[in-house]
């Protein structure tokens, strides 16, 4: 017998961390620009010590200003997925959710064209206007979170046939929306919504944005984390669910609500980079097995190192050019998802 | 909380506005409860189940017999606090089912269902685990108390050897006692169980109503078991309930209860009853011509 | 109970790990590494977005993130100053042997980083804003050009002179461009303008709005664009095409050439025999620089205004400009070539949806 405790939930984790420290410490080598691990450790380690002015400017920037943020993004926004697919899949009870099933992504993407003509229409100065486009973003995602909830309702609480469904839909409404914007508008600044929406980690978002993501995470991983038990047994059927204890309405809301603020954060800074919150829950669920104690916090560490590792594959293999990191974790995810179907059907 | 033995006493948070009332060796109390299914209010109701009253006691087995569609696993819900009583009451130890939360009563009733649908392999140990969710506190990890109370309701199950295996790899019969040991590692004071011989062969459906019989008598149970199976329940359970289309017929314990003239009528098939020497009735079903 | 404590502790745990994870990530984030001093004296200038940035006097390592921009620092004669371009920067062909730092839309900002620049230049309509924002998070001075209009494009060149420190040769530059235009006015002069269709891609057929410079460049060329449009890319129906029965079809090819293959295939397509201009072979083919805001455009302008009428302009053409032959309703001899060649040969415009 072999229960999960808290030690052994610990030391997983904890080698997953070390695993995504050295994919860190890879991806902050690698670059279209060379650089020295020896002078990368010493230039960190000023940065921890507040000594940032004494790095000289040839690994400062490139390193520190634009790997870094770009990484620390790419963590955030690959455990926010993550840990989003691993919810979406057991609140729908379907194994082939993912984070954007329920329209979020297409919502997130009207808005941030409406941001964007927006932007055209009043000529924002550059600084203010990096961030209007996340803003609007959120607010498109934020609309369809509550739209998508009010039509997946049945008999007043959340119902997960219906929940898909209305997701689905609505989904398809928006991307129907999205070709209608792109089409008629003057074409001028919507290049940069079709960059947007093959997902790019490229943006350098303010550091107050990636703050709020970060703290956004943790409070909406947080609030799943602790549902952790009730999904095992939500998994076992809702009606056993209920029978075992678990307060079945109050679980789906706040996991759909947590995992869709999740998916709208990170969406609205990265735009939808696909597969991650599709593959990572699987290849966890496949390594730790179901246990949502154990799957959580490990999609969360395991989509943290794939899309590190993605969105560097993304900046050297083309380099100077860049593959979008959407077309990466395609590439690799779609022969990933092939294998996983075959393991299944065997 | 975590002693096998329960008593009215021990019970924590009292959810219910009434005071524990009535015969205190009653233990399941169902009072003047129906209920109506509508798909909404304006239409005809679809199916009524008609006000019915029984009690239970500590160390009974309830029989809750009828031909389908006769309000069985309605009766079933409406005592599992499912559903609430469209009229009437239903309480455990003087707590109204419907009214607690799902924490408490997953506590006090454990439910039997038949097929557990899963969508991703499971491990009979962790299933079995699942049982002592409503034991503790939302996110939470499983102490050795919790190990060893669920190590225990497999062995009454006579299921331990299988704690290392795989749900989708045993056999329907094992499967359906690895069920029942979750629903024993939580502990109950009422067991409820859904046509739980459906799929099971002969002997492994004497075995378990064996076990039942055994289970209620050492841990003090009271066992609800909902069936069509007309020597079994007359062989095993201490209370027949008599359903047909949603009346309840009789009450009784199963002599009183296997009438001929009642239970062809209830049943549509000519029949016969008789007494064996251990007081148990004994029904055999002719041809119908 | 167990259960209990470690429940705390993981919670706990939880808390510091990731209140230490984002305080280092929050100092490292918020340091900004490039201050390098910049010796050299600094001014304030306004770019095509209205913003004011600072940027040096005497810029001396630029990078364009425009062809059009790289053209027109050519033009200038400032190349030995160019540390960077794109690669799309591909004229004058000296310009394809800069360093590159990507794409238009999509610049490698670590390359770029990787040049020390002291200034970068790029266009309000080619670039992202997103660019933008990302080089100014970075400390780099950045500078925008807008021109919707070849006026535009001749000013802006000139402020542009202004801003790189060869104010005499902006100012040469613009006068030399403005001479040649109104020349060009004066011949053109009471002549009717010929309606034409500019054929950006055919399938799905895009021709250009009205408030593009491509259209500014049509007018100036005697003729005017049948598609009144606001949209800068606008799709258009062959039937609203046949309608307004254009005199020319006027395309853009980046190789020389009579045109006459791009023409044919054209020709060809299903229901194109539908216009005039078809039937009869009345089409313009003018180098690809009608689509990039810099100095060329005026030479591509004298070269339409010479297809377009030849009545006024008898002789041809000749000299280093890049040219197309006047069309001749003559039929090719040479085999037509398959139909998906054609157009890869006609550069798609990089603001165009057709690019992306």
């Amino acid at each position: 017998m072999r229960p999960l405790t808290l030690g052994r939930l610990f030391l997983r984790c904890g080698i997953l961390a070390i695993i995504l420290f050295f994919v860190v410490v890879i991806a902050l080598k690698l670059g279209a620009v060379q650089v020295s691990l020896y002078g990368l450790g010493r230039d960190l380690i000023r940065v921890l010590l507040h000594q940032s002015s004494g790095i000289s400017t040839d690994y400062g920037m490139i390193v520190v200003d634009i790997r870094l943020p770009r990484i620390l993004l790419a963590i955030v926004v690959g455990a926010s997925l993550s840990v989003a697919g691993t919810s979406f899949q057991a609140l729908l009870r379907n194994p082939l959710a993912d984070p954007y099933v329920l329209g979020i992504s297409s919502g997130a993407a009207v808005g941030s064209i409406l941001a964007l003509m927006i932007e055209s229409q009043f000529s924002l100065s550059p600084e203010f206007s990096g961030l209007i486009t996340p803003f609007g973003a959120f607010i498109g995602a934020a609309v369809t979170i509550a739209a998508v909830y009010f039509l997946g309702r049945r008999e007043g609480q959340i119902d997960s046939s219906t929940l898909l469904l209305g997701g689905i839909i609505t989904a398809s409404f928006l991307s129907a929306v999205i070709m209608f914007l792109m089409s008629t508008l003057a074409a001028g600044n919507l290049r940069g919504a079709s960059y947007w929406m093959m997902g790019s980690l490229s943006s350098l978002p303010p550091t107050s944005l990636l703050y709020f993501l970060g703290i956004g995470f943790l409070v909406a991983a947080g609030a799943i984390y602790t549902t952790a038990s009730d999904l095992n047994l939500l998994l076992a059927g809702e009606k056993e669910a209920m029978h075992l204890g678990v307060d079945v309405p109050r679980v789906r809301m706040v996991v759909y609500l947590a995992a869709s603020i999740l998916t709208g954060l990170a969406v609205s800074v990265s735009g939808a980079i696909g597969y991650v919150g599709l593959l990572v829950p699987h290849a966890m669920r496949m390594i730790f097995g179901s246990d949502h104690r154990m799957l959580l916090p490990a999609s969360a560490l395991g989509g943290a190192i794939a899309l590190v590792i993605a969105d560097t594959l993304a900046r050297t293999v083309v380099a100077p050019s860049e593959l979008p990191v959407g077309a990466v974790t395609a590439l690799v995810g779609a022969p990933f998802f092939i294998y996983l179907l075959r393991r299944r059907l065997s | 909380m975590s002693s096998p033995l329960r008593t009215p006493q021990s019970s924590s948070a009292n959810l219910s506005p009434d005071q524990p009332r009535g015969n205190p060796d009653v233990r399941l109390s169902v009072e003047q409860a129906s209920y109506v299914y509508a798909p909404n209010p304006s239409q005809a109701p679809l199916f009524t189940l008609e006000a019915l009253s029984f009690q239970a006691k500590a160390g009974e087995i309830v029989a809750i017999l009828g031909p389908n569609a006769s309000g069985k696993s309605t009766l079933l819900k409406l005592i599992s606090g499912a559903l609430e009583p469209l009229s009437g009451h239903v309480f455990l130890n003087g707590f109204a089912t419907h009214a607690l939360a799902p924490k408490i009563r997953a506590q006090r009733i454990a439910l039997v269902q038949q097929e557990s649908r899963l969508l991703f392999p499971s491990h009979v140990s962790e299933f079995v685990l699942q049982g002592r969710h409503a034991h503790g506190r939302g996110l939470r990890f499983e102490s050795e108390d919790d190990i060893t109370i669920a190590k225990n309701a497999l062995a009454q199950v006579g299921a331990l050897h299988l704690i290392d295996r795989w749900m989708d790899k045993i056999s329907g019969g094992e499967k359906q006692r690895v069920i029942l040991a979750r629903a024993l590692a939580q502990q109950p004071i009422l067991l409820l169980l859904d046509e739980p011989t459906l799929h099971l062969d002969i002997g492994a459906q004497v075995d378990l109503l064996d076990s039942l019989r055994r289970l209620a008598a050492e841990n003090r149970y009271t066992v609800l078991v909902v069936t069509h199976e007309l020597n079994l329940t007359g062989e095993y359970a201490d209370q027949v309930v008599l359903l047909q289309k949603g009346k309840c017929l009789r009450v009784g314990s199963p002599a009183s209860v296997f009438q001929r003239d009642l239970l062809e009528h209830v049943f549509q098939a000519p029949l016969s009853v008789e007494m064996t020497s251990s007081g148990r009735p004994r029904v055999t079903l002719f041809s119908n011509k | 109970m167990p259960g209990l404590t470690s429940h705390f502790v993981a919670r706990v745990l939880v808390v510091c790990a990731s209140l230490l994870l984002f305080c280092s990530a929050g100092m490292a984030a918020q340091t900004n590494t490039s201050g390098s001093p910049v010796p050299s004296p600094i001014h304030e200038v306004t770019d095509g977005y209205g913003r004011t940035v600072r940027v040096p006097v005497h810029p001396s390592r630029i990078v364009s993130l425009a062809p059009s921009l790289t053209e027109t620092l050519y033009a200038l004669g400032v190349e030995d100053r160019l540390v960077g371009d794109t690669d799309y920067c591909d004229y004058p062909p000296d310009a394809q042997k800069k360093p590159k730092v990507g794409g238009v839309v999509n610049p490698n900002l670590e390359q770029i980083a990787a040049l020390h620049p002291d200034l970068i230049l790029l266009s309000k309509e080619g670039n992202l804003l997103e660019t933008v924002r990302a080089l100014d998070s970075l400390g780099i001075p950045t500078y925008a050009t807008d021109a919707r209009t070849i006026d535009q494009i001749i000013s802006s060149t000139q402020k542009l002179a202004d801003v790189l420190n060869v104010p005499e040769a902006g100012k040469t530059l613009a006068a030399d461009l403005q001479q040649r235009l109104e020349a060009l006015q004066v011949k053109l002069g009471g002549v009717p303008p010929r309606r034409v269709l500019f054929i950006v891609w055919p399938e799905p057929l895009m021709s250009v709005g009205k408030g593009t410079y491509i259209a500014d460049a049509i007018r100036r060329a005697g003729a005017v664009s049948i598609v009144d449009s606001n949209q800068d890319w606008p799709q258009v129906s062959l039937e609203e095409v046949a309608r307004l029965q254009p005199e020319f079809l006027v395309f853009a090819t980046s190789h020389g050439g009579s045109g006459e293959h791009d023409f044919e295939a054209l020709a060809n397509r299903a229901g194109w025999q539908i216009l005039d201009a078809v039937r009869n072979h009345r089409f313009a083919v003018v180098s690809d620089a009608i689509v990039r805001p810099a100095p060329r455009i005026v030479s591509v302008i004298e070269d339409l205004a010479h297809q377009l009428h030849p009545d006024v302009f008898p002789e041809k053409l000749g000299g280093e400009k890049d040219t197309a032959p006047a069309n001749a309703p003559v039929p090719s001899p040479l085999p037509a070539k398959p139909m998906a060649s054609r157009f890869l040969a006609s550069p798609c415009p990089l603001e165009s949806p057709c690019a992306r």
